[in-house]
């Protein structure tokens, strides 16, 4: 019994450990070879830098938005179901299942400048792809399920109940939702916030589609690392891959202390 | 203050819960919604409390039509079977929290949280998390919440149901003394009759969705008005063909009542439990009181008699 658990144990870090841990090594290895002069400029390079940029004026707009998405959406099919909340409740998942590489054609089929609703908006002046707009509809869209995935089991488990109780007590809508609702789905909701952060900052396929890859312009975080390595720049590729791994791995701990924390709270005294 | 129900009907769907129940709940009383599971009580509960709009009918608080006023607005005590504590907040705070809505001075509603911990004796609490009071504890600390904003009603749904045995028999009592003490109108749902028995001063019983009887316990109980509310308030058996309650059977010589064989005696502290049966092997159940059956000596197996008591 013992030894069995011991061997599953060994087998299971050995496949861990083959999958993530040593390639993630292998990335930060390569990130320090050449020294902390040779790091110090990889980091100052132009193209990265703006990249980075790029990457976070689109997590900045992207993540809010799914947010309040994700919440609304949660509220609506799990408060007010009804046979169009049970399709919104499956279509939600629709982007999970479709390739990126797809989900940035479609919106390029819609968007473009020849497209369905792109055409209209190039009359109004205004261009949807090959900018940030477009970019940031791409990552709402493969994120689109990540904070309402959280939010509705835990909305259906707390159910109704604190919520009546609050509108007894003289409470408007308004302050039951911000005293009652929002804090118990706190957590999940920030939960699916990192979800969403760490699936925007690295999402590839869609948003190569839809930003054209221009450097200094268009050129996401994510592209620009592919973009070194297509054109043999390998270490600046290596440092640009690590910078994107130590913010996943930050935003990770994060939440699983904020976690720790709320845990502790709640705990029962002994 | 006294609540007025009149002719409220209610459907979910093509199911109809609640049938034209016209109802008066009596000022200072102590009612209970008397009904099995599906009977439409809970859904009454929240329909005077405006959690619920009636398809059709009436609710009057005080001569006050209150059918279409917002929940916040109705000064209703509404206390689920769950508690609903806010998981999030305090003890303190939440009994604190009609107070703040009332936008109150900060001292004024510290004065008055303390007074509702030293009335539910939750005092030396005021610091934990919900998650860390036991069911009654959590229990009483819903009750001041819900007596923080000084309700006209009180409005209990299952208040017991969650508790243990003990506790709840313990709260039974409480929450009985602490009405009589405020006064406040309290109609309080349940499917256990027992405990409306013991706790209201007011029956309404209600199955599929309509009033079988109301009135006091005692006289409901002596009086039946009907064989649904004979079977649902206390226990029943029958003798000969005729149902009745198995306090109202005794043993008597042979020959002056139906011979029967004893096949069980249960010994429940002070009530005995006597099975018999006839010839045609029918079962009857009897009510004994301890002494009655010390008395009686009865052992099974042993052929005995039984009669309706002359007095029932």
């Amino acid at each position: 019994m013992k030894r069995s658990r011991q061997a599953l144990r060994v087998a299971v870090l050995t496949y861990v450990g083959l999958l993530i841990g040593l390639p993630l090594f292998f990335v930060f290895q390569q990130t320090f070879a050449h020294g902390w002069s040779a790091l110090g400029q990889a980091l100052n390079e132009p193209q990265m830098d703006a990249a980075i940029v790029l990457s976070i004026k689109v997590a900045l707009l992207a993540v809010p938005l799914n947010v309040i998405f994700g919440v609304g959406t949660s509220l609506w099919i799990v408060r007010h179901p009804s046979r169009f909340t049970a399709v919104l409740d499956r279509l939600i998942d629709i982007p999970l299942a479709i390739s990126p590489i797809i989900v940035g054609l479609v919106l390029m089929l819609a968007y473009g400048q020849n497209g369905w609703f792109g055409k209209t908006f190039a009359a109004w002046g205004w261009s949807i792809m090959f900018s940030y707009p477009g970019i940031v509809i791409a990552s709402i869209f493969v994120s689109l399920p990540l904070v309402s995935r959280q939010v509705i089991p835990l909305l259906r488990e707390v159910g109704t109940h604190a919520e009546e109780t609050a509108a007894t007590l003289g409470a408007g809508p308004v302050r039951i939702f911000f005293t009652i609702t929002l804090r118990s789905i706190t957590w999940a909701t920030a939960y699916g916030v990192t979800l969403t952060l760490a699936r925007v900052i690295g999402e590839y396929g869609a948003v190569l589609v839809v930003s054209g890859n221009i450097a200094l312009v268009t050129q996401t975080l994510t592209l620009n690392i592919g973009a070194n390595f297509d054109n043999f720049s390998n270490f600046q590729g290596f440092v640009g891959a690590s910078v994107l791994a130590l913010t996943s791995i930050i935003i990770l701990s994060m939440l699983s202390i904020a976690r720790h924390r709320e845990r502790k709270r709640h705990e029962y005294l002994a | 203050m006294s609540i007025w129900l009149k002719n409220i009907s209610k459907s979910f769907g093509s199911d109809l819960v609640l049938d034209d129940i016209t109802q008066e709940i009596p000022q200072g009383s102590l009612t209970a919604l008397l009904g099995p599971s599906g009977s439409g009580k809970s859904t009454l509960l929240r329909i005077i409390a405006g959690l619920e709009q009636a398809d059709s009918g009436r609710v009057e608080l005080n001569g006050r039509d209150v059918t279409s006023v917002a929940i916040r607005d109705r000064h209703i005590g509404f206390c689920f079977q769950d508690y609903a504590p806010f998981n999030q907040l305090n003890v303190f705070e939440n009994i604190a929290y009609g107070l703040k809505v009332q936008k109150l001075p900060k001292a004024q509603i510290r004065r008055e949280v303390d007074d509702l911990l030293a009335l539910v004796r939750l005092e030396g609490f005021a610091d934990r998390y919900p998650r860390q009071l036991s069911g009654g504890q959590r229990q009483r600390m819903a009750l001041a919440r819900a007596l923080a904003v000084k309700p006209e009603v009180l409005l209990l749904d299952e208040p017991f149901a969650a508790l243990d045995a003990q506790v709840g028999a313990e709260m039974r009592e409480w929450v009985r003394s602490l009405q009589h003490q405020l006064g406040i109108t309290t109609i309080l749902v349940t499917h256990n009759q027992s405990e409306a028995m013991e706790m209201a001063d007011q029956l309404i019983i209600l199955n599929g969705g309509k009033v079988e009887q109301s009135g006091k316990p005692a006289d409901v109980y002596e009086a039946p008005a009907n064989p649904f509310v004979l079977s649902f308030l206390g226990p029943l058996t029958t003798l000969n063909g005729v149902s009745l309650r198995p306090h109202n059977i005794e043993f008597c010589e042979v020959g002056q009542g139906s011979k029967v064989q004893v096949v069980d005696v249960l010994h429940l502290g002070f009530e005995v439990r006597v099975t018999v049966t006839n010839q045609d092997n029918d079962r009857t159940w009897v009510q004994l009181t301890h002494d009655e059956a010390r008395k009686k000596n009865l052992q099974v197996g042993e052929t005995a008699a039984i009669r309706q008591r002359s007095n029932s």
